[in-house]
């Protein structure tokens, strides 16, 4: 009976060609704008790293004295201090960790034909690629002796390799960031993550960094920052080394910490090290505090997607219920004008639930071809953000998650339009209408 | 078969109240041909649309095989038309957008019957009827009377003992109306109880039973003594 109701659906949507096509239009129309926004959102606040997401701690210090105020909603700075983040990446516990910030350099090679560019860098502990699960494509990370002796190696990404050396096995190679010669160690693969998750200063949609060098070569090569630096009092900082020694905040910092009891056992650890770091006249405080929230907690707590996009999907979901409405007004239309013939098959054995499942699945068929046109036009849609705002582009794209629920969302909201007027189809007498026939 | 026992419909309007039938008193028994006449108004179509449960009745009871049809919910109501009730109605009343042999199909799709069971019946329900050959044609393709025979054979398909047919011959010239009377008496024939409503005083005479309704009553014979048409013919109710 299913498929018959699917051909008389049919048949009933090529009798009324133009009615069919508004409201197909209609659907298309609603579903394209809803699933254009949806998709942004979706892919913002989608878990960047959802096989360890709950596993990945950014730990915050409270640093500040007594008194003194940030702009988070908990007072906690964002960041931690130079000292607070190599201290606390030299520890021995957890297993995992890395301390990290945003820099950048002018890229060139003994090349000609490759004219120097600029180029984001991230510099980092070691840990950095086991904590995120980077592979690598050539060599690997660097090593623990390379890092104490702040040697001049760096990992690059493997778009950066195609780049330079046409994606051959550049380990062992050269490449100048500013004046500074660097050997290439590794060649990561492509960093599947639409979010800069692990450093959400200046724009949590930027694409990742190209170039990972190690942590130690920010004291041996006096490296600033690219990203934010905040400081809550008065220091005169003169030099790079008193920026590394002053109370400023400019370093991001994660751990892995594998289940509940290390998460307690870290935290313990972070307030003796408070406790510690009292006695050299740091933290000047009465109550100790510390942060430390896993990857989906941090980017709430940052508001990466902010309440704008929300309102935004709140509106185009207005939008599709205003399609819905019109749809509503032409499905009250068409099956009333049909029910003369509705009383003839209800007078032929059909029972009113028959009746019913029948406009509800021509209804359905609605939304399924409304749904489908609708993914295109969100394509189109989709294609305009990525065309006009840069920023948004890795965004702007519908995973298979949004591609199948493109159809799903048609169909139920066909069906709520569709409820009424099959209702009502339905109910009325078989009689009335076989004497008006 | 069918039996109406002091069965009233009322239609209520804001302004006035319309007593289509009052106090209706009816048997069928299995296998009668009966013709049902009366003036326009007189409430014969009403009776009918009750008998084939089409719209409720106010007051009364009805009982059709032994089925107090007041005490069936809409389900059951469509359940019980849709095997034992066939309808042909004076317009025909065919779904334009289906063919001759789906039109025919539809009674037997609610009933649940199986594709090769389903073209046995149509294809041999169209064949009865004159009309096997066009089992692809349109309704709109047909003249009046072959609608109404496509109309026959859609209600014989489900194979009523039942047969409610509402001015059938109503849309239709006297050669037509014939022939569809004919196969009514060879359906009746077969088997199948028929009541059929109609104007046309030669076609009544042509049934064993007839009945007249006036003001929504079955008429008192004395009153219809020597009527013209009528005089030569058994006038009976209830």
């Amino acid at each position: 009976m299913f498929l018959h109701y699917i051909d008389l659906g049919w048949r009933s949507l090529r009798r009324t060609p133009l009615v069919s096509f508004l409201m197909v239009l209609a659907i298309a129309l609603g579903i394209g704008i809803t699933m254009t926004s949806l998709s942004v959102y979706h892919m913002m606040s989608m878990d960047p790293i959802e096989h360890k997401s709950s596993r990945l701690f950014h730990p915050q210090l409270q640093t500040m004295d007594d008194g003194e105020e940030t702009w988070s909603e908990d007072n906690l700075p964002y960041q931690l201090t130079y000292q607070d983040a190599k201290n606390l990446a030299e520890a021995p516990f957890p297993q995992y960790k890395a301390a990290m910030l945003r820099t950048g350099f002018t890229v060139h090679l003994d090349n000609a034909e490759i004219r120097p560019f600029i180029q984001n860098t991230r510099v980092t502990h070691s840990d950095f690629f086991t904590l995120f699960d980077l592979s690598f494509i050539y060599g690997s990370a660097w090593t623990q002796e390379q890092a104490d002796a702040a040697s001049p190696v760096a990992v690059i990404s493997e778009e950066l390799n195609q780049k330079l050396f046409s994606g051959e096995n550049s380990v062992g190679r050269q490449i100048y960031l500013d004046d500074t010669s660097f050997r290439i160690v590794g060649v990561i693969a492509p960093w599947e993550t639409h979010m800069k998750f692990y450093d959400v200063n200046n724009g949590a949609f930027n694409s990742q960094e190209s170039i990972y060098i190690p942590f130690s070569l920010i004291a041996a090569m006096d490296i600033n920052t690219w990203g934010n630096s905040n400081g809550w009092k008065f220091e005169n900082i003169r030099s790079m080394k008193d920026k590394r020694q002053s109370e400023i905040f400019w370093l991001q910092f994660w751990v892995q910490l594998e289940d509940e009891a290390a998460v307690s056992q870290y935290g313990d650890f972070l307030m003796s090290y408070m406790a510690e770091q009292q006695t050299f006249g740091r933290f000047n405080r009465e109550q100790l505090d510390y942060g430390l929230r896993d990857v989906n907690a941090w980017l709430d707590y940052r508001n990466v997607v902010s309440e704008d996009n929300e309102v935004l999907v709140a509106l185009s979901f207005m939008f599709l219920a205003v399609c819905l409405a019109n749809i509503l007004g032409l499905l009250l239309a068409k099956f009333m004008r049909r029910a003369p013939e509705v009383g003839v098959r209800r007078a032929l054995g059909a029972s009113k639930r028959q009746v019913f499942l029948q406009h509800i699945i021509e209804v359905s068929m609605l939304g399924l071809i409304g749904g489908l046109m609708g993914i295109g036009i969100a394509q189109l849609g989709l294609w305009g953000v990525r065309l006009t705002q840069e920023y948004y582009s890795p965004l702007a794209t519908m995973d298979l998650r949004m591609l199948l629920s493109a159809p799903v969302i048609a169909i139920s909201a066909c069906v709520i339009a569709g409820l009424y007027p099959a209702w009502l189809v339905c109910r009325t007498t078989p009689a009335t209408y076989l004497k008006t026939q | 078969m069918l039996i109406m026992k002091n069965v009233s419909k009322v239609y209520q309007t804001e302004m006035v109240q319309t007593h289509a039938l009052r106090d209706f008193d009816l048997e069928v028994k299995e296998g009668e041909f009966i013709a049902v006449t009366g003036p326009s108004g007189s409430g014969k179509t009403t009776f009918l649309n009750i008998a084939g449960m089409l719209e409720p009745y106010t007051s009364g009871q009805y009982m059709l095989d032994d089925v107090n049809v007041g005490g069936l919910s809409d389900n059951q109501r469509a359940d019980l038309r849709n095997q034992k009730i066939g309808f042909i109605f004076q317009g025909f009343n065919l779904i334009p957008d289906l063919n001759l042999y789906e039109n025919v199909e539809v009674p037997l799709r609610y009933r649940g019957i199986k594709a090769a069971e389903r073209k046995k019946r149509i294809e041999s329900c169209l064949e009865q009827v004159g009309l096997g050959s066009r089992a692809k044609h349109l309704p709109q393709q047909l003249s009046g009377g072959q609608q109404q025979r496509v109309a026959i054979a859609r209600a014989l398909a489900g194979e009523p003992r039942f047969l409610l047919a509402d001015e059938p011959t109503g849309n239709l010239d006297s050669l037509m109306a014939r022939q569809v009377m004919e196969l009514l008496e060879q359906i009746n024939r077969d088997g199948a109880t028929i009541v059929m409503v109609t104007h046309d005083p030669e076609l009544a005479r042509r049934a064993p039973r007839n009945i007249q309704i006036v003001d929504g009553q079955v008429a008192d014979l004395t009153l219809y003594q020597g009527v013209a048409g009528q005089t030569d013919r058994q006038v009976v109710g209830g």
